[in-house]
């Protein structure tokens, strides 16, 4: 009852005009910049983040959270249509949505994405419904050792997934932890690496690093390329998938859906390692693995489901621990900060309104990205048609005001630019950002809590191995740490995928 | 040899180095008092260790699996990267001097010719509108505090 309860005390905040209002502005502005290639909802949720300063937190965090699963709508549309992905979650659809389009079959794609992206996310909505109160019974045990244990582990699982090599995706891990450590120490108010320039004082921050690395980055690279975008189907006929559609789709749905679900929630996991994991678990089950990369439309479905079901899971570890998951999540825990409401076990009780909020916000959101993605399709495949040259310096000139108007600060800009090149290189060097980038997050909240937890050890390690929570976390991060060195497990999801894009 | 892989390693050790040596400086104190100096060492010492991993591991194979530096460096235009990063850099040290506005008009008129050259009242037209459109959704739609610079607003 109690659920039922707080599930209409939600509805009653989400349907309050204003909030309705951003509720509408997030899942837009988040098709939008899944839809557009080099603008994702990283880039996006960090330029609007200033823009949220003004509202309500409920209002703001609605917003930047529909950008978020709004873009994971949007990116399959440029993915099926120009095989190029709107965002990094909808990789794995260029490979078979974009083979349907060139079969006259881009209608289908699109519908069974979009309703496949609509059924995981409102499955997901559930799922966060209901786990979500025990978690924060089970949080309230947590000290300092289990959260530093929890954050390794969770940095581990990024750099297992993610990268075909675990020792560049720890040594950007070890990176961010380096670039997270400059500005004042948080317990001896010491300056660290910060040469007397005062803007470093608070730190590098994410805006600008996340800006740089994932915005400016992609904009170089596109200067580079010089690749010719083109929408293979101007006439998108045929939406709504066909029974036999839906009779190969519903178990990659269903499948997808849950995979991305527990993706999502494990710190570390995310939108982007969920599609890549359930495509690959769907090539493995499927009676005819030969169709993918053919145009298979469970292909399309079970990372779409997916991506959707991992963005909703992904509010899991913020709102009940207080750590961010992934970047997006770190950005909406830079929003709650500076609106004074500190996620965690106390969100729940503190702020009902808020979570309660969010969560119905989500499926009002889900029925908007519906409605947004079926019907004005045609719309959205008008977009893509907008040069590269245009759109590059429209998304540069974002990226430098969004840095600028967090602090007011050149020197943010000159930060964003500095690690848009660094950036760059790394992909150039196929170096992960995202294990960079969650590591620098995580780095200032593991530092605290790994020097709290030797205080209170008397800097004794055993701490961390004698507490049943701690202590489990940190052998599943070991075990994930010598996985790679057995020869049967090189064969990981994450692995293949990189072996698929350079070929 | 894959050279780019050997120097991108050596590079991660030599920014370790100086992270463990800034680590030391600023006191690294004890396991049972751990001062300002001890993350950045312990983290220094991760990405060294990590890098030598990877350099031996690379030595030992000849970066096989690698691209090799023709397929990374090749067939790039540095002249317009170079060109569009400067002016970037140009334009945040100028941004507060010159404003949002004239800054902003003289990037995207930049901007706008680097990719591919086209005529000038097209790509000024396209500057001028660009520019108020972000001027009227941020400035006044958003309430950003953008500089005004020499013009004033």
């Amino acid at each position: 009852m109690d659920l039922i309860h707080y599930l209409l005390l939600g509805f009653s905040v989400v349907l309050e005009p204003l909030n309705l209002f951003y509720c509408f502005t997030g899942v837009l502005i988040g098709t939008l910049v899944g839809v557009l290639p080099g603008l994702g909802p990283v880039a996006a949720m960090s330029l609007l983040l200033p823009a949220t300063f003004h509202t309500t937190p409920v209002a703001s965090i609605i917003m930047l959270a529909g950008i978020y699963y709004g873009a994971m709508y949007g990116g399959s549309t440029t993915s099926i249509l120009v095989n190029i992905p709107g965002e990094a979650a909808s990789v794995m659809t260029c490979l078979d949505g974009y083979q349907m389009a060139r079969q006259g079959r881009a209608g289908p794609a699109l519908g069974i994405s979009a309703f496949g992206s609509f059924i995981a996310g409102t499955i997901g909505i559930i799922g966060m419904m209901l786990i979500s109160p025990p978690l924060v019974n089970f949080a309230l045990k947590f000290g300092p050792p289990e959260y530093f244990s929890l954050m390794v582990l969770g940095l581990m699982i990024l750099t297992f997934l993610t990268s075909a090599s675990m020792v560049r995706a720890l040594m950007m891990a070890a990176f961010g932890l380096i670039v997270g450590t400059i500005g004042l120490d948080n317990i001896s108010g010491l300056a660290r690496f910060t040469y007397n320039i005062p803007e470093l004082l608070d730190g590098v921050g994410l805006v600008p690093v996340v800006m740089g690395l994932f915005g400016i980055s992609e904009v170089l690279l596109n200067i580079e390329r010089k690749t010719k975008r083109e929408v293979f189907t101007t006439k998108v006929k045929g939406l709504l998938p066909t029974l036999e559609d839906w009779a190969r789709s519903g178990w990659a749905i269903l499948r997808g859906t849950v995979i991305g679900f527990f993706l999502g929630i494990l710190p570390g996991g995310g939108a982007v390692i969920a599609s890549f994991v359930s495509y690959a678990i769907e090539k493995r089950v499927a009676k005819h693995p030969e169709d993918f990369g053919k145009g298979a439309i469970e292909g399309v479905a079970a990372p779409e489901a997916a991506n959707n079901s991992a963005a909703q899971g992904a509010f899991i570890p913020l709102l009940t621990l207080g750590i961010p998951s992934n970047v997006v999540m770190a950005l909406l825990l830079g929003a709650l900060i500076i609106h004074g409401v500190t996620p965690g076990p106390l969100l729940l009780s503190q702020h009902p309104q808020l979570f309660w909020g969010v969560v119905a916000s989500m499926y009002i959101g889900n029925a908007m990205l519906l409605a947004l993605n079926l019907p004005l399709i045609g719309m959205w495949v008008q977009l893509l048609k907008v040069p590269y040259v245009i759109l590059f310096p429209i998304i540069i000139l974002f990226c430098l005001i969004g840095s600028y108007s967090i602090n007011n600060s050149t020197t943010d800009v000159a930060i964003m630019l500095i690690f848009g090149v660094i950036g760059y290189l790394m992909k150039k060097l196929s170096l992960e950002a995202a294990p960079m980038v969650l590591a620098f997050v995580l780095g200032p909240m593991m530092e605290t809590a790994l020097r709290q937890a030797l205080i209170k050890s008397r800097g004794s390690f055993s701490i961390f191995f004698t507490r049943p929570i701690s202590a489990t976390c940190l052998i599943i991060a070991l075990a994930l740490m010598v996985m790679p060195l057995l020869p049967w497990f090189r064969r990981r999801p994450g692995l293949a995928l990189e072996q698929k894009e350079t070929t | 040899m894959k050279k780019t892989f050997l120097i991108n390693d050596i590079l991660w050790m030599t920014l370790a180095l100086f992270v463990c040596i800034g680590g030391l400086k600023l006191g690294f104190g004890t396991f049972h008092q751990p001062h300002a100096g001890f993350m950045p060492f312990l983290s220094g010492l991760l990405l060294g260790l990590l890098a030598l991993v990877d350099l031996i591991y690379g030595l030992l194979n000849q970066w096989k699996t690698e691209k090799s530096d023709k397929e990374i460096w090749s067939e790039i235009g540095w002249g317009k990267i170079i060109i569009t990063l400067a002016v970037l850099f140009i334009y945040t040290a100028l941004f507060s001097v010159l404003g949002f506005i004239i800054g902003t008009i003289l990037l995207l008129l930049f901007l706008f010719r680097v990719m591919e050259p086209r005529p000038w009242w097209v790509v000024l037209t396209a500057s001028l509108i660009t520019t108020g459109l972000f001027y009227v959704g941020f400035k006044i739609g958003l309430d950003s505090q953008l500089p005004r610079g020499i013009l004033g607003f």
